[in-house]
């Protein structure tokens, strides 16, 4: 019957953006949505109608579930502080003559590659209708926890000198690695 | 009533736990109960009571469980000893301030000085 199918659409679509508990539980409230509308004595159609229109239409609802998301959260936080880590780690390598390193620029090339990975997938898992993005928002965190990590040891290792500016960029960075270090489990839970 | 939905985005965390302080409930009847408890104002579209729960239980105020109804998954929830402590914290809260503005907005006019 024509209400079974608005509603089986539904679900499909809820189906593809979220995950299969989230799905199961929206689809009970919705079915018993269904279900009272039916006991009220409305038809198949305007019952299916009327329980969507109650439930919210699927893009309200995987925002909401996107709001959510302990991953998006993550995500926001670590792009908006961005930038200034890059000034800090930027001010660090120039102040710290980065070229004069021994570094091979193999290395430094794989770094950057690394680095604009890192962002693009944050950027990904801030997406409004990725709620499904949780893997992406825990890979860029690590990623991140790996590139502070690679930073500090070719500090150790490769700097000829400390220069003030990384008085900021390490203990920033060191913060950074236990923050994101603490909030990969946390995405990963849900 | 839409102009209630900003408003009652800042309180649904305790309203939440509040609905769920007589026993358990799952989504769609918590949120029948919103509805309910506050004569029809509290109106918001299910879908969203969900994830608005899962933060909840994130955070460890309630706590879900599964079961089977009518062949149907279904997720339950239930105040834990945090979420009740929270509740009783928040009501606290909330009479103090609304004796305060209802103190405000009531009282007396001031005598005319000149």
């Amino acid at each position: 019957m024509a209400g079974d199918d608005l509603i089986e659409r539904y679900l499909a679509t809820v189906t593809r953006r979220l995950p299969p508990d989230a799905v199961d539980e929206l689809s009970d409230g919705l079915m018993e949505t269904f279900h009272r509308h039916l006991a009220e004595g409305l038809d198949p159609a305007e019952a299916a109608a009327a329980a969507i229109a109650e439930f919210g239409d699927p893009d309200q609802i995987t925002a909401a579930f996107a709001r959510q998301a302990p991953g998006r959260r993550a995500a926001i936080i670590l792009l908006a502080t961005g930038p200034i880590f890059g000034a800090a780690w930027g001010t660090s390598l120039i102040a710290g003559k980065v070229w004069t390193w021994p570094i091979p620029s193999a290395v430094g090339a794989a770094f950057a590659a690394a680095l604009l990975i890192v962002v693009a997938a944050l950027v990904a898992a801030t997406s409004r209708r990725a709620y499904g993005h949780v893997l992406v928002a825990a890979v860029a965190c690590g990623g991140l926890i790996l590139l502070d990590t690679a930073t500090l040891v070719a500090v150790a290792l490769a700097a000829p000198a400390l220069v003030w500016p990384m008085a900021l960029a390490i203990p920033a960075s060191l913060t950074r690695i236990v923050m994101a270090t603490r909030a990969v489990p946390r995405v990963l839970a849900h | 009533m839409r102009a209630d939905a900003q408003v009652l985005k800042g309180h649904l965390d305790v309203l939440l736990l509040a609905a769920l302080a007589d026993g358990p409930l799952h989504g769609y009847a918590i949120k029948e109960s919103l509805r309910a408890g506050s004569r029809g104002r509290f109106d918001l579209p299910t879908g969203t009571i969900y994830p608005a729960l899962h933060r909840l239980e994130r955070a460890a105020l309630i706590a879900g469980s599964w079961s089977v109804v009518d062949g149907r998954r279904r997720r339950s929830y239930r105040l834990t000893d945090k979420g009740h402590r929270k509740l009783v914290g928040e009501r606290a809260k909330w009479r103090d301030f609304a004796d305060a503005v209802t103190a405000m907005l009531e009282r007396d006019p001031w005598p005319a000085t000149t």
